[in-house]
């Protein structure tokens, strides 16, 4: 805003005003972040004295307290074998559809993108809720397979719904020259198309893999004590431990710390992915 | 084009079409069916361990007398239209302050990406104990600046569900700001130059270029958050499991109690079919929208 000169003063007023407003925003957004990594390396005792204060200790006691005496490890084990288990199985199944969908036409081409896109409008107690009785019946029940399944439903047709909208910002041509060669459309798609693709093979697997980590309702109504989630598990912690503020602070930043490192190293397929759908 | 060339085509296609195979079947049996089987369940007498007996719309019949429902129904609408309306609004302001290329706006809309991936159960159990009514850092400071809070925020029935709006601002204002961010750098350049050499202001330049260029990215990131707001669970299970008394019971909330706890499968089915109304509602406006960028 080219303001300059005679108007200065009103413009330095302004600027001050605007960086006023940013420091609170962003102090805003910050404190549960620092309340959690201060408090997780916190003294337990320290919890409950008043002024609340930030960082009145650095100790790790915590983490060694939660990582020996709860079962951490297996919610750990089990929160990756789901997350990873519906990346690979969202990308396997949404990728070549995605691909198939930005190359052909067909008939029922918009049912398909219809009930893709409704996946998104559908609340996740509408399906949950059925999807518990159809797992019980199929014996899947308690399983991390019934979670997987379900976090799919959504994974799924996201990574459709991206790679198409990818793939039709590939030109055709290269696909084409390479079936001139000898290629057939199976070849064309994994050695030309795909690779081309990786940015939203990025997106796609990353979306996954947060929203399975993220998790809390599906875990909650599909899981059994053995196959519990992180986020589920410490839940259950949260309430024997009383104030016990500190082991759930530890066990919190082990639970976010997976997900902000890599939308943070992986930052640029993260916003894509974020603002897909919304610009274009 | 060679005959060749058609048998290949027709042969691309023809493989291509095994592609959307798997997530045909895929999404017919684990959405189109539960979905179906939600429908068909919402019109029995369904508890679990006994027989099923077929009762008609007595479901519904049932709901439009139960105010327990329809209270939680009204939560869920007034927690999706402030916690929305807010964010939009909010959103919009902060990435006009942040719409600047420079080093530190850089790293700003980098760290407020935070809250957007930060755990919802995890984010909520850390603003129970920012709320908690004795040794709460907010609660603290909120009273030694003489606000009156009564016995707490999330203890008194008047304060509990703008807390947890609060903290639905904290989660996904964020979003709103990079979807928007995303939208301002992509408008075009020149009706901004043409306005500057007639000498329009910045406000009318916002109100007449900005906003309606902005209107399409506004309207889809509305309606995405709205169908998003429409799920929450995790924050409020963790922070206030509901209460205090119903006052942030939300449908979904509600639902889980009667299904899960009460174990009154096929009812619990009729309310969730309410949501499910709503859901397509909204989300008819977002695929009528998607279609008209993609011109299908």
């Amino acid at each position: 805003m080219a303001i300059v000169g005679r108007n200065g003063t009103l413009q330095s007023t302004i600027n001050i005003f605007r960086i006023f407003l940013i420091l609170i925003i962003l102090a805003f957004i910050a404190l549960p972040v620092v309340w959690i990594l201060s408090t997780s390396l916190s003294q337990r005792i320290a919890m409950f004295k008043l002024p609340p204060k930030l960082f009145s200790a650095f100790i790790i006691d915590n983490f060694k307290y939660v990582f020996t005496q709860m079962s951490i490890n297996s919610w750990i084990a089990n929160s990756l074998i789901i997350s990873i288990g519906t990346m690979i199985l969202s990308l396997i199944i949404g990728v070549p559809a995605g691909y198939a969908f930005s190359r052909i036409n067909f008939r029922g081409k918009k049912l398909l993108l219809i009930m893709i896109l409704l996946t998104r409008a559908l609340p996740t107690i509408v399906l949950v809720m059925p999807f518990r009785l159809i797992m019980q019946n199929f014996g899947l029940l308690g399983t991390r397979t019934a979670v997987i399944l379900i976090d799919t439903v959504y994974n799924a047709a996201f990574t459709f719904w991206l790679m198409s909208g990818i793939f039709e910002s590939i030109p055709s041509d290269l696909e084409d020259s390479g079936r001139i060669d000898g290629c057939n459309p199976v070849q064309a798609f994994l050695y030309i198309a795909v690779p081309l693709s990786k940015p939203g093979l990025v997106t796609s697997a990353l979306f996954a893999f947060i929203f399975s980590w993220n998790d809390f309702l599906f875990a909650l109504t599909l899981t059994s004590p053995d196959t519990t989630t992180l986020p589920l598990g410490m839940l259950s912690t949260y309430g024997i431990l009383q104030q016990g503020w500190t082991y759930m602070a530890a066990m919190g930043v082990i639970a976010i710390f997976p997900v902000i490192l890599l939308s943070l190293l992986l930052q640029k397929y993260y916003i894509s992915g974020l603002t897909f759908g919304g610009v274009k | 084009m060679t005959i060749s060339g058609i048998l290949s085509i027709d042969k691309k296609k023809s493989t291509l079409m095994w592609f959307l195979v798997p997530i045909t079947v895929y999404m017919v049996v684990f959405f189109l069916y539960p979905v179906i089987y939600n429908i068909f369940i919402g019109f029995f007498e369904l508890k679990l361990g006994r027989t099923p007996i077929y009762n008609g719309v007595s479901n519904y019949r049932e709901m439009l007398a139960d105010t327990q429902f329809l209270n939680s129904l009204v939560t869920t609408l007034i927690f999706v239209f402030s916690a929305v309306s807010v964010e939009v609004v909010f959103g919009m302001l902060i990435a006009f302050l942040l719409n600047h290329e420079n080093r530190v706006m850089e790293i700003i809309r980098t760290f407020i990406l935070i809250p957007t991936v930060f755990t919802p159960l995890v984010a909520g159990l850390v603003w129970k104990s920012l709320y908690h009514p004795d040794l709460g850092m907010i609660t603290y400071y909120l009273r030694k600046f003489g606000i009156d809070i009564g016995r707490g925020l999330i203890v008194e029935r008047s304060l509990a569900l703008g807390s947890i709006v609060v903290v639905d601002i904290w989660e996904w204002t964020p979003l709103m700001v990079i979807i928007i961010l995303a939208g301002l750098k992509s408008l075009p350049t020149e009706p901004y130059e043409a306005a500057r050499i007639d000498g329009a202001g910045e406000v009318p330049i916002f109100f007449k270029i900005t906003l309606p260029l902005l209107r399409p990215t506004l309207l889809v990131a509305l309606l995405i958050r709205s169908l998003d707001a429409l799920k929450v669970f995790d924050i409020i299970w963790a922070i206030t499991g509901g209460g205090p008394g119903t006052s942030t019971t939300v449908a979904n909330l509600r639902i889980y109690e009667v299904g899960m706890n009460q174990l009154r499968i096929g009812y619990a089915a009729a309310l969730s079919n309410v949501l499910l109304i709503i859901g397509v509602i909204i989300g008819i406006f977002f695929i009528k929208f998607i279609y008209q960028k993609e011109k299908l």
